[in-house]
């Protein structure tokens, strides 16, 4: 039976009946968009992307604050988080296609100033936001704010400090606190021969971007002037910076930083194995959760000083309303709420998260300054004064397309590495780097 | 007489005229195919084509003609140079890794041993898993802190733990990890060409060489290899186009590091086109890639065909 079936189907009736199916199929939807596209317009919806935060609890925060925003408001709020590495890519595919979600949270360098064109003017917000809150700083106007016509490309929400975290036993033991570069230098090599080197990555990644950058700030280099036009990397300071860097290298670290992530240092300090690291406190946190005995020996402290400045790089977390989006006003209107609660996301992230506007968490900052967790409870206190000692990748200038490329490009990790594995000295090195770094620069002038 | 009436001529519809014709018919079952190659790598071509010769970037999505100002400008950096030699090391190197071990696979394959049929099923896995699952195992077993190789090593008493090689950390061992993990991934493949072509080849062929006196090794490369090339030729080919334009291994396991070690043009497109929002530099390094890939495929493609004839 079935076979005389199977040889009853002739070329002809497979092409028939292939044809009536393709066309049932396709047009189905067209039958049903009107009544599917009546019930879709009566539902409000809200999207929002952003990356997956160090702090599980603070995405699980986070989801739920949407959520209940939503539910007040009617309108269904959907998440997407995605890993910190594919932010920067997600964000080029939603603006190519002008298509993808309403509200996109930037992380890290990149962002409002490259996609500027693509996205909503959020001066009101933030002029709002200040009224209420005290002043944008330093860092939230290098990332949002247009210093050309006095706009707000995207809302600065928050930024990540990298501080500097060691085992007071250790350091203790040699008698020193590592309170400049040079005292990590010195106090790093006696350690280095106990079994506890310092560990700052010389890979290709975020920390050791920022990281370095603070170096050179420290020793008075810099990638860029204040204008943010012209490249002066080729200085007494960076090659002084490099020096430092080649001797540290040398003296306190393992050849092994030249092949770190960002999870490296934290786990070679969480292990108990690293006297120094500079990292956010997520390091710490681990550390809490899985070595609480190391955990109580990890002290945190500014970074250290240099012979110019202290000064260390962070990374900064914004939001950007797309042009494109389908419901840019339930997307201000969420970020309105948002900033309104502030201090309940910065508690959810358990500090990790630092506030751009001055009064947005009054002093003493809640679980900074006292946190029951750490032993001593003020042990996180230096945190509260981070915003003196940090800045992002563009400093002095703003950030730009161009500084974004030269760290995208881990020029600055490379001109480091480069002379602390005696590939070059230190002045071939900055010399490197810094016709490196004119290349971008002129390139992007000419785009711009 | 009984006269039989003749069934009336149904008269046949033009479109079905049409159909019966088998170079229409042909045409229209393969223009799927062809449509599809056409908007999913022709258009994206023409596309790349179109911004690698403007000043095209996130910044200024507008379109403004600069000629081969981007290629003179890729061309004059240094570290685009040495990613250049980099993909050729990583590709051609991989490659012949890749072949050497599926043709010794393939011979052990052959070979009835018990399990076979499981063993040949699981020699597949490196292909079927997710280059992403596969990455992180890799990037533990090469972990500066971590590396399963060099524990293993250690408590083998192999060599010591302050001369344990740095596999991601030093720039030679990190480009030798990216080859192996890439011919990791590509000799599956690589057995199954071979095996394709070593059943093709006819056993009284074999016999004949065996009976005038030609040993494992004349057997393999003066009869089997000659006559399986144009396969082998073919898988070579998908493996060169496929890793030439790869990113993934490099972007997991590297980030081009260190030093830019193991840069590679997908990865440094990628960087500065999709990271760092210079679509029209972005497109201008991913066309380096055209002309070596199409000589290499026009040339390996004309010699398979005269082997052929």
């Amino acid at each position: 039976m079935s076979k005389s079936r199977l040889a009853s189907i002739t070329r002809r009736r497979f092409l028939r009946d292939t044809s009536l199916a393709l066309a049932a199929a396709s047009a189905t939807p067209m039958l049903s968009a009107p009544f599917a596209s009546r019930a879709m317009a009566d539902t409000k919806t809200l999207t929002i992307v952003q990356w997956s935060h160090f702090v599980p609890a603070y995405d699980k925060w986070f989801d739920k604050f949407a959520a209940d925003w939503g539910k007040k408001n009617q309108i269904e709020v959907t998440v997407d988080h995605i890993p910190v590495q594919d932010v920067a890519a997600r964000a080029a595919a939603e603006a190519s296609a002008g298509s993808g979600h309403d509200l996109f949270g930037w992380n890290g360098a990149g962002g409002a100033h490259l996609y500027r064109k693509f996205l909503v003017d959020l001066t009101d917000l933030v002029e709002s936001v200040e009224k209420k809150y005290g002043k944008a700083t330093i860092i939230g106007k290098q990332l949002g704010y247009n210093l050309d016509d006095h706009t707000w490309s995207a809302f600065p929400d928050y930024y990540i400090n990298f501080p500097a975290m060691y085992r007071k036993s250790l350091w203790d033991g040699i008698g020193m606190t590592p309170d400049t570069w040079d005292d990590i230098r010195i106090g790093g090599a006696k350690l280095k021969a106990k079994g506890n080197p310092v560990g700052i990555s010389l890979g290709h990644s975020n920390d050791p971007n920022t990281t370095w950058r603070g170096v050179l700030w420290s020793y008075g280099g810099a990638v860029q002037d204040e204008t943010g036009k012209t490249v002066e990397l080729d200085s007494k300071g960076s090659v002084e910076a490099v020096k430092f860097v080649t001797a540290l290298y040398k003296e306190a670290m393992t050849p092994n930083v030249l092949s770190w992530s960002d999870a490296s240092n934290n786990q070679y300090i969480d292990s108990g194995v690293s006297s120094l690291i500079i990292n956010p406190i997520s390091a710490y946190r681990t550390a809490q959760q899985l070595n609480k005995k190391v955990a109580d020996d990890i002290f945190v402290m500014k970074p250290p000083k240099g012979p110019a400045r202290r000064l260390m790089g962070g990374a900064a977390e914004f939001y950007g309303v797309w042009k494109f989006a389908k419901n840019r006003e339930a997307a201000v209107d969420f970020l309105k709420y948002y900033a309104d609660n502030w201090l309940d996301a910065f508690k959810a992230s358990s500090g990790y998260n630092n506030p751009i506007f001055t009064n947005m968490v009054p002093k003493p900052m809640p679980l900074l300054s006292d946190d029951p967790t750490s032993t001593p409870h003020d042990k996180l206190a230096v945190l509260q004064t981070s915003d003196e000692w940090s800045a992002v990748p563009g400093y002095p200038g703003p950030a730009t397309p161009a500084t974004d490329e030269v760290y995208n490009d881990f020029i600055i990790c490379d001109m480091m590495a480069k002379a602390a594995t005696g590939a070059m000295t230190a002045e071939e090195s900055v010399k490197w780097a810094t016709q490196q770094c004119r290349a971008i620069f002129d390139k992007w002038q000419h785009k711009a | 007489m009984a006269t039989i009436a003749e069934p009336a001529a149904r008269t046949a519809s033009r479109f079905r005229f049409i159909l019966d014709r088998r170079e229409v018919l042909g045409s229209i079952f393969v223009a799927p195919a062809i449509l599809y190659v056409l908007l999913l790598v022709g258009v994206p071509f023409l596309l790349a084509v179109y911004y690698s010769v403007s000043a095209y970037t996130i910044y200024d999505p507008s379109w403004r003609f600069v000629g081969l100002t981007n290629f003179r400008q890729i061309l004059q950096n240094p570290v685009f140079l040495e990613t250049l030699e980099n993909t050729f090391l990583f590709t051609f190197a991989s490659q012949l890794l890749g072949l050497i071990l599926g043709k010794f696979g393939a011979l052990l394959l052959l070979r009835p041993f018990p399990g076979r049929k499981i063993v040949r099923a699981l020699i597949i896995l490196p292909w079927a898993v997710p280059i992403a699952l596969a990455s992180v195992a890799w990037e533990w077993m090469f972990d500066s802190l971590y590396s399963v190789i060099n524990w293993t090593m250690i408590t083998l008493g192999i060599i010591d733990r302050s001369e344990a090689p740095n596999w991601l950390g030093n720039p030679h061992l990190a480009m030798l990890c990216v080859i192996v993990v890439n011919a990791w991934r590509f000799f599956p493949f690589a057995i199954v060409i071979f095996l394709a072509g070593i059943t093709s080849v006819p056993q009284d062929i074999i016999d004949a060489a065996t009976v005038d006196g030609a040993g494992f090794w004349r057997r393999n490369y003066q009869i089997i290899l000659p006559m399986i090339f144009p396969i082998v030729a073919v898988g070579l080919i998908f493996g060169i186009v496929f890793t030439f334009t790869d990113l993934s291994i490099v972007f997991l396991l590297t980030n081009g590091g260190p030093i830019n070690a193991t840069s590679v043009l997908g990865f440094q497109g990628f960087q500065v086109g999709i990271l760092s929002g210079d679509v029209s530099h972005g497109a201008a390094i991913s066309l380096f890639m055209l002309p070596v890939l199409l000589l290499m495929v026009v040339g390996m493609l004309r010699f398979i065909r005269r082997r052929e004839i």
